[in-house]
């Protein structure tokens, strides 16, 4: 046999490509978490078991998303049902028997602590996708009446636990499958009209600490030192960062420990306040070429379900950066997202590396299927 | 699956990539909206956020100065500053504190009474900063620490510095005390140049020259965290220590003095006629200002302050006490002066002298015969001054008193000074509230002429009198502070006093019959202080006791100790260009021949042998 540099080029792809992995989104993904252990490094005041931690949850994740890569698409059409019905098994069953830390009801002990609602994640839009994707495009009314009716249960269910943030977050997951199904731009308008009038009825119903949330992000600086101490110290961080950064383990914010939850749902503040706003704009950047990639493999998938779900990922994942980032900047209430990939955190990890490996499965194994 | 046909699959095709378009251009909007916010953050408003950022992390704070030293006119060292070593532990250093805490106090490193106190401390305050187990550790302890150090991981050994009188007791009520900063305290300086960590002048000179002895604190700017610890020093501005004092004191004179003050209470001011300088000054019983500095439990200062024998208590400005005899010579002045005495007449004295409408005599202590004004004065003949007195009248008396500034502040440089009483009938029709007793009745005159009654006067005041005495005439306000030295440049800059002549008018020979009567009561036979002196010494003075207590003269030995009569001294030396003005009171010490004159011959006899030394 002959190898010439070109074909040994064609057969490193070829590996690739025979491990349904997507090049491109893979590179997109090791930037970030070499950023990850940039910022944890930083963020834990240079605690280097912190950023060990975190390599092995990222080389876990990675794990995850290879093997879910590897199974066609069709698979998961085959298990959206069960899986969904396990998750709202699980929904019903952690509000009974759940773990109760912070007033939240969230988790289920199975040995380690586990989130039914982080598997929701993945269950909804695979599960909405199977439904709308079972007949031509648009879909009926009846059809969509059922697949909002699967989107607000569960939803409900976690909402109940109470953990809002999350329950928007599956909701939006869902409602995206409806949204790009085609659904009728009259339904959308009079949904959003609905939406906007019942807000004050809702009001009264959300409890307490969630209500607070949202007044303070209205005007954090109104208790400076309690609700309102998060956003401040968050904005004082990135607005301090300027344009350049004040260099990596230099932000007084952050290395002083006046930013508060920083290797979690502030790390974005971390690296604003580090690198500065070049730093940022080049992570959100990779955000959107990951959104953008997702996007494109949704287009370039042969059937409806792939097509659907390789959507609802790709602007899932824009969401949780978006509201993450709007969050530390004042933009959105204080709800608990952490900023993806780059985060500290184990489970939402897995099930976002997860959900992107089921987006490589779609995108490489669109072939297979018009064979 | 549903089979599609290729036809519904190009029209969901179309539904789907419009809505993923519409969605598309959303994202790219949000997009633009966290761009356009970060860039108002981070370019637009990033000054303001950088300074909130610094206030977030810089603290500043201030460093206490060191302050003045303190010296004598030789350059003895008065007061100083020390380090003490203090016990001190970092709570989150330390693994098993109640263990630490045991240990510690088995080794007599901390107060075993103290360690339930110290760990409801440790428990309150915050892990990261030191908390002091100890204030003061002696050599001992320190040597104990040392030799354990490994053990006590999280504790060490701080040093603070803390005033230091090297000459203890022996200059407290001149010099002074200092302790922490009271809240009342702040009221009386500039709080704005205290750290609140330096000790403060509480008394005397420590007080009254705070201003000058305090300096000005430094400043450091630390980085801190959220929790306020200190993550480093980034720029530090010196203090400036506080400026030194250099008093007109004498240590060799004052310890002289001191000593023989010992066992005595009262009081001793020596003064520089020339000057005003004051070169002695002690009030006895002392304390140890050390004790106080170096802090004292409440409990020891209160018994300090229920002291019946008052070691507080400052004798030598704010005792007050009946002039006695030793206003003769004053008197005599006025008499001579104004013409009610002739220095060469004898007037006979029988030991008593009657006033009219009086049943009662004014006893004298003696029968003295026949004196005139020398005579008076040597042996210190009541008769004669009673007759004076009711010559000259109360008004004049208190008027020409008044000139040798008795009866008012002699304005030293301490505060707390008392101003003694020169009774008048004005004076006595204001202080007295019956109609009855504000009335001035001739009596009171005649006792007025012996420096008895109503008369008061401060140690300080007598020796400002004595030195009018010895200067015949002229005097200078006491001060304590010769000189202030500029830390910086070391600059002196002397105290200027004020020369006060109001007996410029007198005749010089009035001026020598009244010290020719103090040179005989020190050197001649029949003097009150005949005797207590070596045999033609140069000395001038007048002896005096005043009354505690009116009670028959032939029971005194069974008078108890606190009735006795307060001894005085007053006295100048050498007699050509007198070197010293001095005053000596011994409370409840009997006559001021056995108690203060003894006093006064040690240090005068010091005062004449340097000038011997000099001589030569």
């Amino acid at each position: 046999m002959v190898f010439d540099k070109n074909h040994n080029r064609l057969s490193s792809e070829d590996l690739f490509r025979k491990f349904h992995i997507d090049i491109p989104l893979l590179i997109a993904f090791l930037i970030l978490f070499s950023i990850s252990l940039i910022a944890i490094y930083s963020a834990s005041n240079s605690d280097i078991n912190a950023v060990i931690n975190q390599s092995l949850r990222i080389g876990f994740s990675l794990g995850a998303m290879i093997l879910i890569a590897q199974m066609s698409p069709l698979n998961y059409e085959r298990i959206a049902p069960w899986l969904y019905s396990l998750c709202f098994l699980l929904l019903g069953v952690v509000l009974i028997f759940g773990e109760t830390r912070n007033g939240a009801t969230r988790w289920l002990n199975i040995g380690i602590g586990f989130q039914p609602s982080e598997l929701m994640k993945i269950g909804m839009p695979l599960m909405v996708a199977r439904y709308i994707a079972r007949e031509s495009l648009p879909p009926s009314n009846i059809s969509i009446a059922i697949a909002v009716m699967l989107v607000i249960l569960p939803t409900y269910l976690i909402y109940l636990e109470p953990d809002l943030g999350t329950s928007l977050l599956v909701a939006f997951s869902g409602l995206i499958v409806i949204f790009l199904s085609g659904i009728k731009k009259r339904y959308l308008f009079i949904a959003f009209t609905l939406f906007l009038t019942s807000l004050p009825l809702i009001w009264p119903l959300i409890n307490e600490f969630q209500r607070k949330r949202v007044l303070t992000f209205l005007d954090p600086e109104k208790d400076p030192l309690g609700a309102g101490y998060h956003i401040i110290q968050s904005k004082i961080a990135i607005g301090s960062g300027g344009l350049f950064g004040k260099g990596w383990l230099n932000g007084s914010q952050g290395q002083l420990d006046f930013l508060p939850e920083r290797t979690t749902d502030f790390i974005f503040s971390i690296l604003a306040e580090e690198f500065g706003l070049i730093g940022i704009a080049i992570i959100i950047c990779i955000y959107l070429f990951i959104v953008g990639r997702g996007i494109l493999i949704a287009i370039n998938s042969q059937d409806l379900f792939s097509r659907l779900i390789a959507a609802s990922i790709s602007l899932t994942f824009f969401i949780y950066v978006f509201v993450n980032i709007s969050m530390t900047i004042g933009l959105l209430p204080v709800v608990g997202v952490p900023l993806p990939l780059i985060s500290r955190g184990g489970t939402s990890m897995v099930t976002l590396m997860i959900l992107l490996g089921m987006l490589m499965s779609v995108g490489t194994h669109k072939r297979l299927v018009s064979k | 699956m549903v089979f599609k046909s290729i036809i519904t699959q190009k029209e969901d095709q179309n539904i789907f990539l419009n809505r993923i378009l519409f969605s598309s251009l959303l994202i790219l909007l949000l997009a633009s909206i966290i761009f356009i916010r970060l860039i108002f953050l981070q370019i637009y408003d990033s000054d303001q956020y950088k300074l909130r950022s610094l206030n977030n992390t810089i603290r500043m704070q201030s460093i206490p100065p060191s302050r003045g030293l303190i010296f004598d006119r030789n350059n003895d060292i008065l007061a100083e500053n020390r380090p003490v070593f203090q016990l001190e532990m970092i709570p989150e250093q330390v693994q098993q504190i109640d263990k630490i805490l045991d240990q510690l106090g088995r080794l007599n490193l901390i107060n075993k009474n103290k360690i339930s106190e110290l760990t409801e401390r440790i428990e309150k305050s915050y892990q990261f900063k030191s908390i002091t187990l100890n204030t003061k550790l002696s050599e001992k302890q320190i040597a104990i620490f040392a030799n354990n150090r490994n053990i006590f991981k999280g504790i060490d050994i701080k040093s603070r510095l803390v005033r230091y009188y090297p000459k203890a007791d022996m200059f407290s009520h001149a010099l002074g005390y200092v302790g922490s900063i009271s809240s009342k305290d702040y009221l009386r300086f500039d709080s704005s140049i205290y750290t609140g960590k330096e000790q403060i002048g509480k008394t005397s000179i420590e007080r009254d020259y705070e201003t000058t002895l305090h300096g000005y604190p430094g400043k450091e700017k630390l980085l801190v965290n959220v929790r306020g610890r200190v993550m480093d020093r980034l720029d530090t501005e010196p203090f400036q220590p506080g400026n030194n004092l250099i008093l007109t004191l004498d240590s060799h004179l004052q310890e002289i003095a001191y000593n023989a003050m010992q066992g005595k209470k009262g009081a001793v001011v020596g003064i520089d006629p020339t000057n005003g300088e004051v070169l002695i000054f002690i009030s006895t019983p002392s304390y140890d200002p050390n004790k106080i500095s170096q802090g004292m439990s409440i409990s020891e200062y209160k018994a300090f302050q229920n002291n019946k024998n008052k070691p507080l208590f400052n004798r030598a400005i704010a005792g007050q006490y009946p002039p006695g005899s030793t206003i003769k010579p004053m008197l005599a002045l006025g008499g001579l002066d104004m013409g009610y005495i002739n220095p060469d007449n004898f007037i006979p004295c029988e030991g008593h002298y009657l006033l009219p409408n009086y049943s009662r005599p004014f006893n004298d202590w003696a029968r003295h015969g026949s004196v005139n004004t020398v005579r008076a004065i040597q042996a210190s003949c009541d008769v004669y001054f009673y007759e004076l007195a009711v010559d000259m009248g109360i008004e004049k008396m208190s008027s020409f008193l008044s000139k040798f500034n008795l009866g008012k502040k002699t304005l030293i440089d301490l505060g707390s000074e008392k101003k003694g009483i020169i009774p008048n009938r004005e004076w006595k029709k204001n202080n007295f509230k019956s109609k009855q007793n504000q009335s001035w009745y001739q009596g009171e005159t005649v006792i007025t002429g012996i420096g008895q009654g109503y008369m008061l006067a401060t140690p300080l005041q007598l020796a400002m009198a004595t030195a009018m005495i010895a200067n015949r005439g002229s005097a200078f306000r006491p001060h304590l502070v010769r000189a202030i030295e500029n830390i910086k440049t070391g600059e002196l800059t002397y105290t200027s006093t004020e020369e006060i002549n109001n007996l410029q008018h007198i005749k010089q020979e009035h001026w020598d019959i009244i010290h020719q009567g103090m040179v005989a009561v020190v050197n001649e036979r029949r003097g009150t202080a005949y005797g207590i002196f070596q045999p033609n010494v140069s000395v001038a003075g007048k002896t005096g006791s005043s009354q505690v207590f009116s009670i028959d003269k032939s029971s005194t030995k069974e008078i108890p100790e606190e009735l006795k009569d307060h001894g005085l001294f007053i006295g100048f030396a050498p007699l050509e260009k007198p070197k010293i003005a001095l005053t000596i009171i011994v409370e409840n010490g009997g006559g001021g021949r056995v108690s203060a004159a003894p006093v006064a011959e040690k240090i005068m006899q010091a005062i004449l042998n340097s000038e011997r030394q000099d001589g030569v």
